[in-house]
């Protein structure tokens, strides 16, 4: 009976074997060292050298691009992927072919087949011993053990050490061995190097499904000697990431591969998400309203203070000018938040838009009755003017996240939670407020960092659409430079960014440039002709373009080439599964949004009691009572929503036009009857 | 004369002469040069008499056989090198090889291999002390012979003619080793049977002979075996003198000569005498012409080289290696 098992070698390494145990004695099994699977070749034309060589095999061999080999010589052990292969006979022309054969391809069968090679091209993945570098020995080739692989990988250096910081990605599965592939916390989280950028055609769920298990990886193995860490994705499209506190659906497979890279096959289970209302201020804007699950959706409402230290995302070149910086300025220094006297008498205390407005009125009107010219306090009025229409335009195109009036309701920027996922939905936000998010959101995870404040000593920032936010031509936006901070600096802080986008050669190369961890899905064949490719073999590039779901092409600092690898189903729901199971809700009525929501926070609270609480209330009071208890979370929900909505105030009956006053009638106008 | 003149001469002269040919009833050849002379044959002519029939005629061939026929092959190479001289006496190191690959379904492999280096030089020419001095190389020391007076070519001839037969011993030594693992095996041998005894040369023993240095047949029988259509092959005959009685031959044209050399896709076959010889001379030449495909290419011989043969002397090459 031949069997496998994982023994000790010389040097301290283990390494799976082959061994024959005589199953009618005692015997010691007797070790069947493993059959080589080829041999390097070298000739003047085609040389083996120390970084690539040759080497044949039999026709029908397990070994494909990407297998992982051992070439072992004398004294010295190689380990090299396979990046190309050729197939090759004898044959001198083809028309000897069409002649023997009459010119009928199937008339004629051949008695010999004739001698044919599979000449294949493997790039060195390492060498032992490193030192003297030296050409690959013309010797056997042996397919790498589990042990070889990582060897090969060295991912020894950071897997088999008293701290380790290996972070599973996948597994390498070649030849019927199959080898768990670690990346190196330090090099995908810092501080040695950072980031991850991920490339791959749409549909097929390979970005989006990669970083959700690497997120599961990542909280499973990431040490906690290095500290907290926490994740803050983007939403940007669909329902991709709505669902990451519900559990997939995983295959005996897939279980048996969470199994070989320890994690739990289990959804993460410490999600908050974060929307936007819609433009109607009480429906949440995002794909996650099913009634089970909204009352887990916070709103993100922003105020005056969020925009304006954030108003160079939000006003184009174009209205910054000089003037226009200068008067903004002005505003958040002696206005914003602050008691403001201006020279007609009146005291204002801008916190909100309407605020700001009744500022600006009271502006113009001032001017306009004291006759005292265009000029105010040094500032055209032409330039107050525009400003006032760029920032008050703001809430009109953020609605649903800027609010006019009312308090903000943010991120816990200072309490993130260790091994927690942070999920802001901007799907469905204007590109205008998704820019604010993106940049006040990542401008606010920076100055925690620094400040180390935050809650956590990581965070991972996931954005895909990469192409969008980060293009490599076009203006350059604020966004931008923020996504070019994060991965030029973002390591030093704790800041990682995971990247993804389906074209890379259309993201600014800085911001790839610096991802030390690259991981390629299917990809298309135009965006492998460019020349961010060119270092891949058209054999490698042939394997991207047609790789099955659940495969990708991984690079990383420790690894000298690139590795292809498995990885399992993400052990959340999928957006199409999440919304198949809880369809979003449609909108409802206010009355009705609010009754759901608090119902949502407490399933205590009784609609008819809502019902006569909001009665005859103005709804911008409702809304700020509602995200007060949101905020809040009190166990008696319905009794702070009541006192937060504050007393009825009864108002002198007025008379309007409607209610008492009889229209004139013209009794020359004949069509007015 | 110009040289364009000339040219325009000398192709005229060739089309005048190539249709004086075909007016009187011969063919035309492929046109290739020979600008070196070939070297004089050593034994031109044989004796034959007829087996099948009173005289030597065509036969049309049936379709090549569609079936692959796991069958042996078995070839040898020599090589040689005049490493010095002493005097003028030659010494000379060889190699030989033999091989068989065996064929199972389609696929060739390396069945017996045989290979010997060695020393060939005239001993009685050199002293004692040379002798010794040669044995202690390692390498084993055979003498190949003297001729009357030393001749510096002569005597490299001899030992040429040594090599050879240690080459023809080493591809009978595998084909016997062959033949005892699989008595019933079909093997086919490049070059002729008379170097293996009659015991040897059993049943299912084939020589495929592609030079024909040696000619059996004269006058219409010669015509008649050299000018066969393609896909026929001639009556069998019985090649006549001491041990070579019992081997039966014919002619079997493997591909059409019209437009190239008389011998072009010729091969005569041998075989041991025997029932089986016209009992299944059909099922043999239908066999041999399937094993056309694939073509032996780029080797030059590729019209009466059988892939398989081509296969075991690049065995032999490869085993050999760089040799020198």
């Amino acid at each position: 009976m031949v069997v496998e098992r994982t023994e000790g070698r010389k040097d301290g390494k283990m390494e799976r074997r082959t061994v024959e145990v005589d199953e009618r004695c005692d015997a010691p099994p007797v070790a069947v060292p493993p059959d080589p699977i080829g041999r390097v070749v070298a000739t003047e034309r085609l040389p083996a050298s120390p970084h690539e060589f040759y080497f044949w095999t039999e026709v029908e061999t397990p070994i494909g691009i990407g297998a992982i080999v051992r070439v072992e010589g004398r004294a010295r052990t190689v380990y090299a992927v396979v990046v190309d292969a050729k197939a090759y006979s004898d044959l001198a022309d083809p028309l000897h072919e069409v002649r023997v054969a009459a010119g009928v391809p199937g008339g004629h069968v051949a008695p010999t087949h004739r001698t044919e090679i599979r000449l294949w091209t493997a790039a060195v993945l390492r060498q032992v011993p490193q030192e003297p570098l030296q050409p690959v020995p013309l010797a056997e080739v042996f397919l790498a053990s589990e042990q070889d692989v990582q060897v090969a990988l060295r991912m020894e250096s950071y897997v088999q050490v008293a701290e380790p910081t290996g972070i599973p990605i996948g597994l390498y599965a070649t030849g019927g061995v199959s080898a768990p592939v670690y990346l190196d916390a330090n090099f995908l989280l810092g501080p040695e190097s950072a980031h991850l950028n991920i490339s791959g055609v749409s549909g097929l769920a390979t970005k989006t499904s990669a970083v959700e298990f690497l997120l599961k990886s990542v909280f499973t193995h990431f040490p906690d000697s290095k500290g907290r860490i926490a994740a803050l994705c983007f939403n940007v499209k669909g329902p991709d990431l709505c669902f990451l506190d519900r559990p997939g659906d995983l295959t005996p497979e897939d279980l048996e591969m969470y199994a070989r890279l320890d994690i739990e096959p289990t959804p993460f289970d410490n999600v908050h998400y974060f929307a936007p209302f819609k433009a109607d201020g009480i429906n949440i804007n995002t794909l996650r309203s099913h009634a089970d699950l909204i009352g887990s959706v916070q709103p993100l409402v922003w105020g005056l203070r969020e925009v304006l230290d954030y108003h160079e995302v939000l006003l184009n070149r174009d209205d910054l000018d000089a003037k226009a910086a200068a008067f903004i300025d002005f505003l958040i220094d002696r206005v914003v938040e602050k008691e403001f006297r201006d020279e007609w008498g009146t005291t204002h205390r801008v916190r909100t838009f309407s605020e700001l407005e009744r500022l600006f009125r009271a502006i113009f009107d001032g001017l306009e009755a004291s006759g005292r010219g265009d000029t105010w306090r040094t500032h055209h009025i032409a330039t107050i003017r525009k400003i006032r229409n760029r920032l008050l335009n703001i809430s009109t195109r953020c609605k649903g996240l800027v609010t006019d009036d009312g308090a903000s309701e943010d991120l816990p920027f200072g309490t993130f939670e260790d091994r927690s996922i942070y999920v802001i939905d901007v799907a469905g936000m204007d590109q205008l407020a998704q820019d604010l998010v993106f940049t006040r959101v990542v401008s606010k995870l920076r100055e925690h960092l620094e400040r180390r404040d935050l809650g956590v000593d990581h965070v991972i920032v996931f954005a895909d659409e990469l192409n969008k936010y980060a293009p490599g031509d076009g203006p350059d936006t604020y966004v931008r430079k923020m996504l070019l901070d994060i991965s030029e600096r973002g390591r030093y802080l704790g800041l990682v960014l995971f990247g993804a986008q389906q074209f890379r050669s259309q993201v600014h190369r800085r911001v790839v440039g610096n991802a030390s961890t690259t991981m390629f899905g299917r990809m298309d064949m135009d965006e492998l002709a460019t020349p961010g490719y060119q270092i891949l073999s058209q054999a490698t590039k042939i394997k991207l373009a047609t790789l099955p779901k659940g495969e990708l092409m991984l690079r990383h600092p420790h690894f000298t080439q690139p590795v292809f690898l498995r990885f399992p189903r993400p052990p959340v729901m999928t957006g199409p599964a999440g919304v198949a199971a809880y369809p979003p809700a449609t909108d409802v009525p206010f009355d009705e949004a609010v009754m759901r929501q608090l119902v949502s926070l407490d399933r205590r609270v009784s609609p008819n009691s809502v019902a006569e609480i909001i009665a005859d209330r103005r709804e911008d009071d409702v809304r700020r009572a509602l995200l007060a208890t949101r905020r809040a979370r009190p166990d008696d929900v319905l009794a702070y929503f009541r006192t937060a909505l504050g007393p009825r105030v009864s108002h002198a009956p007025t008379v309007s036009a409607a209610a008492g006053t009889t229209p004139l009638q013209s009794v020359e106008d004949p069509y007015a009857r | 004369m110009t040289s364009a003149v000339m040219g325009e001469t000398m192709v005229e002269a060739r089309r005048r002469l190539r249709e004086a040919l075909l007016e009187a009833g011969g063919v035309v050849g492929d046109g290739k040069s020979a600008a070196a002379a070939s070297p004089p044959l050593q034994t031109p002519f044989g004796i034959a008499e007829p087996v099948e029939g009173r005289e030597v005629t065509a036969v049309a061939v049936g379709a090549p056989l569609r079936e692959s026929r796991d069958a042996a092959f078995a070839d040898g190479i020599q090589r040689y090198i005049v490493e010095g001289r002493i005097g003028v006496t030659p010494i000379i190191r060889a190699y030989v090889g033999a091989a068989v690959l065996d064929r199972r379904d389609r696929g060739l492999l390396p069945a017996k291999h045989e290979a010997e280096e060695f020393i060939v030089a005239p001993l009685e020419r050199l002293t004692d002390a040379t002798v010794a001095r040669l044995h202690e190389t390692g390498l084993p020391v055979h003498d190949c012979g003297v001729a009357e007076r030393q001749h510096p070519i002569l005597d490299v001839q001899l030992a040429v003619q040594q090599i050879e037969q240690r080459r023809r011993r080493a591809e009978v030594s595998v084909v016997a080793a062959f033949r005892r693992e699989f008595p019933d095996a079909w093997i086919v041998v490049d070059g002729s049977l008379r170097a293996y005894d009659e015991e040897a040369r059993e049943s299912r023993l084939l020589g495929v002979i592609k030079s024909h240095e040696t000619q059996f047949l004269a006058g219409v029988d010669l015509e008649t075996a050299l000018t066969l259509p393609q896909a026929h092959r001639t009556t069998v005959f019985r090649r006549v003198g001491g041990r070579e009685d019992t081997i039966h031959s014919w002619y079997l044209r493997l591909w059409d000569w019209v437009g190239q050399d008389i011998l072009f896709g010729l091969v005569r076959v041998e075989r041991q005498r025997g029932p089986q010889v016209l009992d299944e001379i059909e099922d043999v030449c239908s066999w041999l012409l399937a094993e056309r495909s694939p073509m032996s290419t780029p080797d030059t011989r590729w019209d009466r080289l059988l892939y398989p043969i081509h296969e075991v002397e690049n065995y032999l090459k490869a085993r050999a290696g760089s040799w020198w």
